[in-house]
């Protein structure tokens, strides 16, 4: 079974739980899947093991905390020490699936951008080569220091009584904004040189779809 | 921690490595087994990162496959790495548990007839 799969059966059965099983087991659960080091299937493998296990349970009138213990946060690391890393490949087709399905919507919306911005005055619709690519590359950084650094705080923050979450929205807030601000000045103050092309709404906005389309169908495959 | 969970710890391993042995069983399976084998300190949970760490060393091998009762549970069989495992866990355990019990359970022969 693939891991969308496992993930999709274990959203069902997690409906099944008491509310208080349900809290201990998400809690778990976030903690595993914030791990983004973690091979994804072995991860989802194990985290319905432990669900199937508990659901068991739960008949014969037992709780999570009689069956993982008192201890989540320990458990859920020493079961994390145990789980192997993610293979290379799979995480390259991941980081390039989403890399062109950034890339296709950055193109669709520029060519809307273009469009809207053609009715009321003239556009210049040439793309400098090598600014694009740099603020294209920018943007990309951004994007993955912005999932690493959301889901260490959740990762961080779960097991943590001290951390509430409106400082945890505030902090992904504050990184948000600043990574945008960053990719503004940059694409404000880089001045157009070096080679150029002239790249029209219309083609942007099929380039970009084919590569929407294209990312999808990665995803679909993905293992 | 207490003193029989400490014990158990080490050997653990191998009493999963036997059960599995007998037959292929998946983790809800595998604890009840061990529970009715009189191993009732084992909390439940403590099974999964022994079998990930078993799989992970492929001394078992995990395979999702539809169950008696109908929904896809995870199987664990033992790899022949997995066998010369408990064959040589069964050798120290048998080494070691002589000379233990002739040392240490003097206190319960007067008690039990064996």
């Amino acid at each position: 079974m693939k891991a969308s799969e496992l993930i999709a059966q274990n959203n069902q059965k997690r409906d099944l739980l008491t509310e208080e099983n349900e809290k201990y087991y998400s809690n778990l659960l976030l903690y595993i899947r914030t791990k983004l080091s973690l091979s994804e299937q072995q991860s989802e493998e194990v985290l319905m093991e432990m669900l199937d296990h508990l659901l068991e349970g739960q008949k014969d009138g037992k709780t999570a905390r009689d069956i993982f213990g008192d201890d989540p946060k320990s458990y859920a690391d020493e079961i994390i020490s145990h789980l192997p890393e993610e293979e290379k490949k799979n995480s390259l087709k991941f980081v390039s699936q989403v890399a062109v399905n950034l890339l296709g919507w950055f193109l669709v919306i520029r060519s809307i951008a273009l469009l809207v911005i053609g009715q009321m005055q003239e556009v210049d619709s040439r793309v400098f080569i090598i600014p694009s690519f740099i603020i294209l590359v920018l943007i990309a950084l951004m994007v993955s220091a912005g999932v690493k650094v959301i889901f260490s705080l959740i990762h961080q923050s779960l097991f943590n009584e001290k951390s509430s979450d409106k400082k945890l929205m505030v902090k992904a807030g504050l990184f948000g904004a600043g990574g945008f601000l960053i990719i503004m000045a940059a694409s404000y103050f880089m001045k157009d040189f070096g080679p150029s092309f002239e790249f029209p709404w219309i083609a942007s906005l099929g380039v970009g779809a084919v590569l929407v389309l294209i990312s999808w169908i990665m995803k679909g495959r993905k293992k | 921690m207490s003193i029989r969970s400490q014990l158990l710890k080490g050997i653990l391993d191998g009493c999963v490595l036997a059960v599995i042995e007998k037959e292929p069983v998946y983790g809800y399976e595998l604890s009840r087994k061990l529970q009715d084998i009189g191993l009732a300190d084992v909390s439940e949970g403590t099974i999964y990162p022994v079998l990930l760490r078993l799989q992970k060393n492929r001394l078992i091998i995990g395979e999702m496959m539809p169950s008696e009762s109908g929904p896809n549970r995870k199987y664990y069989s033992l790899t022949p790495a997995g066998k010369e495992a408990l064959i040589v866990i069964s050798e120290e355990w048998n080494q070691l548990s002589l000379p233990i019990n002739a040392l240490l359970s003097k206190g319960v022969d007067s008690n039990e007839s064996k």
